[in-house]
């Protein structure tokens, strides 16, 4: 069992799957650190996705065109972080349980609009899902051709998106602007940064990074719609966004690690390894536990974290 | 005494129109759906209510979830974000049910020291991310939230593992309970059992408990560290206190599902009961009474609504949506209240610039 597991195809399958499992984590998390270095943190971030996952099916279905698919999911994800963003910006509501009450009005609207466009079917409806691309000479290179370059569209997307972010967080005025909104409001608003309107664009860029997670679910990862298609990974997202300390290369690296556990998982299940795998499941979380303890004891979170801002208060 | 009457009757009245919003926007989507909205909440009314076996459903559902949110509200007083409620759930159920199968002790003995298991194992599962609040200063959110799927994977491994039944062909449940441990069944027609006395006698616990000394304390933390430390209360032993209660309550709604309806473990045992204890406690405005009431309310919504998606084309998604709506209301409607007065003061050239 151990040889057919170490085998060099098993180890390349395995690590092609880790890379192919973190995209719909690593989406939602690059979108999260925006939102969550603007000062906002958004528990409704598994909503989001689940209204992308099945916006883009739907589209993608009726058009028949997938990427109008993910076009509907990125517009329907920014649309639905604007409730969260008036929540928690306009409406200085708690963020904890407006992103709490956001998950379950997605998950709910997702399955709602899902069952009135499709009714109750035997077989769910399919669509052609995202195939995959073999980028020309770089596929061929043994092992690495295989766990890095042949994969969809949007997975290369996803990992493009990692530079992109850095680049718009540490190098525009914009993302300076986000980072000093999440740090010191006052500051900002004293600079004559717009505090509500940067926290705005932030939860408008997440909702576009979640709502291609979701796109990545129902039209690249599989080709249906389900009710539990995001399956927490949108709280996983989250927890990546802390585990990275607000960094996108390190969410990267953090969404690696819950894809690499759930790669190991599926794999250890279809050789019939008798090997409890629910503590391989654990660790990640555990790990973003642990990542927790170090950050917070420095007090690397942004300071306004998870605080409205409102000019009247002290 | 008048005061705290009228101050009541608009807590009532605020909660009722809340519902009232959330239900009259579900009746929009059920329209949209091509149904009925009158008839949709007729049969969901019916479905809670309209027999004896009925009505017996929609209270098994309450007590569990009044139990726990009774619990979460400790924690929300504190100011805790407390969101581990299911994993809570889980650790209290996987401690009783441990209790009952290997501990070799007349049922007398094993009964009580159950109901102790459970809120050890709940509250512990709290206390740690108490613990490393306080310790580390590490956000409950995050912490409660990661819990939860510990919580999830260690009840699956024992499931799966150490705790399967040798008789269960293999299923990914444990044995059952022996019988002279369970609560009691009110009758043989129902599935409603005696964990409705264990809901009734918290449920007057918590209201002198928001009289002590600890109450108070607690209640202190929740208008802001500061405020507490003036007053001379240990701002981390009291975050921990709230914590271990807070998850210790949610550890006994497991018990109780446990040890009244289900009599084992399998792996869904919690079915999400962690978000709902959070938004009936807000509705219930963390005041037991409220929460008892409120509690009762979503029973119906999620019975109702199961007896609604059967007999109709409309999706059970919609009590999901109602639901979110409820909490959406809550927290937004004293907010919107101030805004008002905000503008007023705007209008009248007091107070700041109104910013977008």
């Amino acid at each position: 069992m151990f040889n057919s597991l170490l085998s060099a195809d098993s180890i390349i399958s395995v690590l092609a799957a880790t890379i192919r499992l973190a995209t719909p984590i690593l989406l939602a998390a690059l979108g999260g650190v925006y939102a969550q270095r603007a000062g906002i943190l958004n528990l409704g971030m598994e909503g989001t996705m689940t209204m992308g996952a099945a916006l883009a099916f739907i589209t993608a279905y009726h058009s028949g065109s997938l990427l109008l698919g993910v076009l509907a999911a990125i517009v329907t994800g920014v649309v639905y972080n604007l409730i969260m963003a008036w929540i928690s910006v306009t409406m200085k509501a708690n963020q904890v349980i407006a992103g709490t009450a956001l998950t379950i009005l997605g998950v709910g609207l997702a399955a709602f609009i899902y069952r009135n466009v499709f009714g109750i079917q035997s077989l769910p409806p399919q669509v052609e899902a995202f195939s995959v691309i073999n980028i020309p000479a770089l596929s061929k290179i043994p092992v690495i051709g295989p766990i890095l370059f042949k994969h969809n569209i949007l997975i290369y997307i996803a990992y493009l998106l990692v530079p992109f972010t850095w680049v718009v967080l540490e190098k525009t005025v914009f993302g300076l602007n986000i980072k000093t909104v999440g740090e010191h409001p006052r500051a900002a608003d004293s600079k004559g940064i717009g505090v509500a309107k940067t926290r705005y664009a932030a939860m408008m860029i997440e909702g576009a990074y979640a709502g291609m997670a979701g796109a990545f679910m129902s039209l690249g990862y599989m080709n249906i719609f389900l009710d539990g298609i995001v399956g927490g990974r949108g709280f996983i997202a989250v927890a990546v966004v802390v585990f990275s300390r607000w960094h996108p290369v390190r969410a990267m690296w953090g969404a690696l690690i819950f894809g690499f556990a759930s790669a190991l998982q599926l794999r250890l299940q279809a050789v019939g390894a008798n090997i409890p795998n629910q503590f391989l499941l654990m660790l990640p979380y555990l790990l973003t536990i642990l990542v927790l303890i170090s950050v917070s004891k420095k007090a690397e979170f942004p300071s306004a974290y998870a605080k409205p801002y409102s000019r009247m208060e002290r | 005494m008048r005061n705290k009457l009228t101050s009541g009757l608009k807590a009532v009245g605020s909660a009722a129109l809340t519902i009232f919003i959330a239900l009259a926007i579900g009746a929009v989507l059920i329209s949209i759906s091509g149904e009925n909205p009158v008839t949709a909440y007729r049969l969901m009314i019916n479905g809670a209510f309209g027999s004896a076996h009925k009505i017996s459903e929609t209270l098994v559902k309450a007590v569990p979830l009044m139990i726990m949110a009774l619990g979460t509200s400790i924690a929300l007083k504190n100011q805790l974000w407390n969101i581990g409620g299911d994993g809570q759930f889980t650790l209290g159920a996987i401690f009783a049910l441990a209790v009952g199968i290997y501990v070799p002790l007349p049922a007398v003995i094993v009964f009580p020291l159950s109901i102790v298991a459970a809120f050890i194992g709940g509250g512990l599962w709290a206390g740690i991310a108490g613990w490393l609040k306080t310790r580390f200063n590490a956000n409950e959110v995050i912490t409660t939230l990661m819990l939860n799927y510990v919580a999830t994977y260690l009840l699956a491994y024992l499931v799966y593992g150490p705790m399967m039944d040798p008789k269960g062909f293999g299923f990914p449940q444990t044995p059952l309970l022996p019988e002279s441990v369970r609560l009691p069944l009110f009758s043989a027609a129902t599935r409603i059992h005696m964990g409705i006395f264990m809901a009734l006698i918290l449920l007057v616990l918590m209201m002198f408990f928001w009289r002590s000394t600890l109450g108070y304390k607690i209640e202190l933390m929740g208008q802001g560290q500061q405020v507490a430390r003036y007053a001379g209360v240990n701002a981390k032993s009291t975050m921990i206190i709230a914590m271990v209660l807070s998850g210790g309550l949610a550890g006994i709604a497991g018990w109780n599902e446990v040890y009244g309806l289900h009599h084992r473990l399998m792996t869904d045992i919690a079915s999400g009961y962690g978000s709902l204890a959070i938004v009936i406690a807000l509705l219930g405005n963390l005041n037991p009474i409220g929460i008892a009431v409120s509690s009762f309310f979503f029973s119906v919504l999620l019975v109702g609504g199961n007896t609604m998606q059967r007999m109709t084309e409309i999706p059970y998604s919609i009590v999901d949506v109602i639901e979110a709506l409820v909490i959406i209301f809550v927290i937004t409607r004293s907010m919107m209240k101030l805004d008002v007065m905000k503008n007023f003061f705007t209008r009248l050239g007091i107070g700041g610039k109104k910013h977008v």
